[in-house]
């Protein structure tokens, strides 16, 4: 259920978009600093019209959805066998701990030797990020699933891949998605950096070139619709999956 | 028939902390027939919950047998329900799919297990709560799903862990006797474990006695069926068997 913000949700930003309006009237920075709220909807305008800013917006999400599908492709499974496999724990927590370490970014210089400045570039970086969170809040969830629940499951039948389906998926589900919302977090800011260093479109990379162009406005811009988009893909997609799951079935306290 | 037998039934185990062997349950021998209500009581750390758990399979036991239907136990399975003392719902499945799950693992398909379910949950008094989640109600509520959930899969034995423990005082007399009520209906070999002397009487056929992990003595409870609180509270039978068992627990 996707919910419209409320005005109590509103206001602060209605707030602040004000004190920033009354800041650009009153000149006390140069405009070419600083720019009112109006030269950056008149510049939205504009990148609309010309087709830039959905092109670039469509480009930054799209590689923010490939690179959430990867990492829940291969962070759930992995995450479950190490929360379930004592063997596995033993063999991978270690390296999991020490590649994630290595965050983000730091691949940026070897990625751009190996793969050039490309998208090939960008979906390693995006799924790397997006990955650990997943797969480390997986084994959490796995891990924090009462004995109780297995023993009722076999008691009642369930064979070890029922298991897995019906009591340790959903069970670790709540967890799962709290690592999917800190992992598209941290992918999210990643995908920018990697635009702005190595990409050729994308929003990262529009505020990047607005930069060389000495557009402020553009940077403002391309600050804002970060906001904007994270505001949505949290308010639209996560939370109403995360009410309808762990907060439903009474896991996750509101 | 498909008896439950319990012979010599051992379970020692290594304690880090002692730095030695210990034996929770010792020696434990017990013949439960068909259709026969049993209640295992005795204090904390008896050993009861752990003879209860080497039953259900979720354990495994260092002496003895556990045969059923003259097969011995090996693991969990279907043919053993438990009713478990901290519920242990599916929080992510509704009352309905809760109750089916049993012939949903057994192949059943979904408008006859949501037939057999609506059956057994209207058996408990549960047929408004069908499309609620377990979070929504109350323990003792939880519980009735729990009961139902084990015996729509039709088990063999029903195994109930101290069901009603953490339920309070009215809601559990009430509980108490729905049981006796529904167990008189279906006629399931119940063995429950309990530390509630008055509970264990109410309930059983006949109370085993348990102390240290030995069986004491088995006492009959030859009061008569349906029962209800209104009834035994104040029947002299009820008492003397009662003042027994108590007696046989706290001695030992």
């Amino acid at each position: 259920m996707a919910r419209w913000p409320s005005i109590g949700a509103i206001a602060p930003f209605v707030l602040l978009i004000a004190v920033w309006w009354i800041v650009t009237e009153l000149q006390i920075f140069p405009r070419v600093f600083l720019p009112g709220p109006v030269d950056v909807v008149r510049s939205f305008g504009s990148l609309v019209h010309t087709g830039i800013l959905p092109e670039y917006l469509q480009d930054s999400m799209v590689r923010l959805a490939v690179g959430a599908f990867w990492g829940i492709a291969i962070g759930i499974p992995l995450g479950m066998l190490v929360g379930l496999s004592s063997r596995a724990h033993t063999a991978l927590w270690p390296p999991l701990l020490f590649f994630q370490a290595i965050g983000d970014i730091a691949w940026l210089p070897i990625l751009v030797i190996w793969f050039g400045y490309g998208l090939t570039t960008m979906t390693v970086v995006i799924v790397y990020t997006v990955i650990f969170p997943v797969i480390l809040n997986t084994v959490l969830g796995v891990r924090s699933i009462p004995i109780t629940m297995y023993r009722a499951a076999q008691s009642l039948g369930a064979s070890r891949t029922r298991i897995l389906w019906e009591v340790v998926l959903p069970g670790a589900l709540p967890s799962i998605m709290t690592g999917l919302r800190n992992g598209l977090g941290y992918g999210w800011r990643a995908l920018i950096a990697t635009e702005i260093i190595v990409g050729t479109s994308g929003i990262g990379f529009l505020m990047f070139d607005a930069r060389r162009a000495g557009s402020v406005v553009e940077i403002l811009l391309g600050m804002i619709i970060l906001g904007i988009l994270w505001y949505i893909v949290d308010g639209w997609i996560l939370a109403p999956i995360e009410r309808a799951t762990g907060q439903r079935w009474g896991l996750v306290t509101r | 028939m498909k008896n439950l037998t319990i012979r010599n039934l051992s379970k020692t185990y290594f304690d880090p902390y002692a730095g030695s062997n210990v034996t929770a349950v010792h020696d434990v021998s017990l013949d439960v027939q068909q259709g026969e209500f049993v209640s295992i009581v005795g204090p904390s750390g008896c050993g009861k919950t752990t003879i209860l758990n080497m039953i259900a399979g979720f354990l495994p036991y260092t002496g003895g047998e556990i045969l059923l239907d003259g097969r011995p136990v090996k693991g969990p399975g279907a043919d053993r329900g438990v009713v478990f003392q901290s519920f242990a719902l599916f929080p992510w499945r509704t009352v309905l799919e809760n109750v089916a799950f049993g012939p949903k693992m057994r192949g059943v398909g979904k408008a006859q297990r949501e037939k057999i379910a609506h059956e057994y949950l209207a058996l408990a008094k549960l047929t408004e709560a069908a499309k609620r989640y377990p979070a929504e109600l109350s323990g003792g509520m939880q519980q009735r799903v729990g009961v139902v959930r084990a015996l729509a899969n039709e088990p063999d034995v029903l195994l109930m862990d101290e069901p009603f423990a953490s339920i309070d005082a009215q809601t559990r007399m009430t509980l108490q006797e729905e049981l006796t009520r529904i167990w008189q209906e279906k006629r399931p070999t119940v063995i429950f474990i309990t530390h509630d002397v008055g509970e264990a009487v109410f309930l059983a056929d006949r109370v085993v006695a348990l102390s240290k992990g030995r069986v004491l003595e088995e006492i009959a409870v030859d009061l008569p069926r349906p029962r209800s609180w209104d009834a035994l509270n104040d029947d002299a039978r009820f008492k003397e068997l009662s003042a027994r068992v108590l007696q046989l627990v706290r001695s030992a």
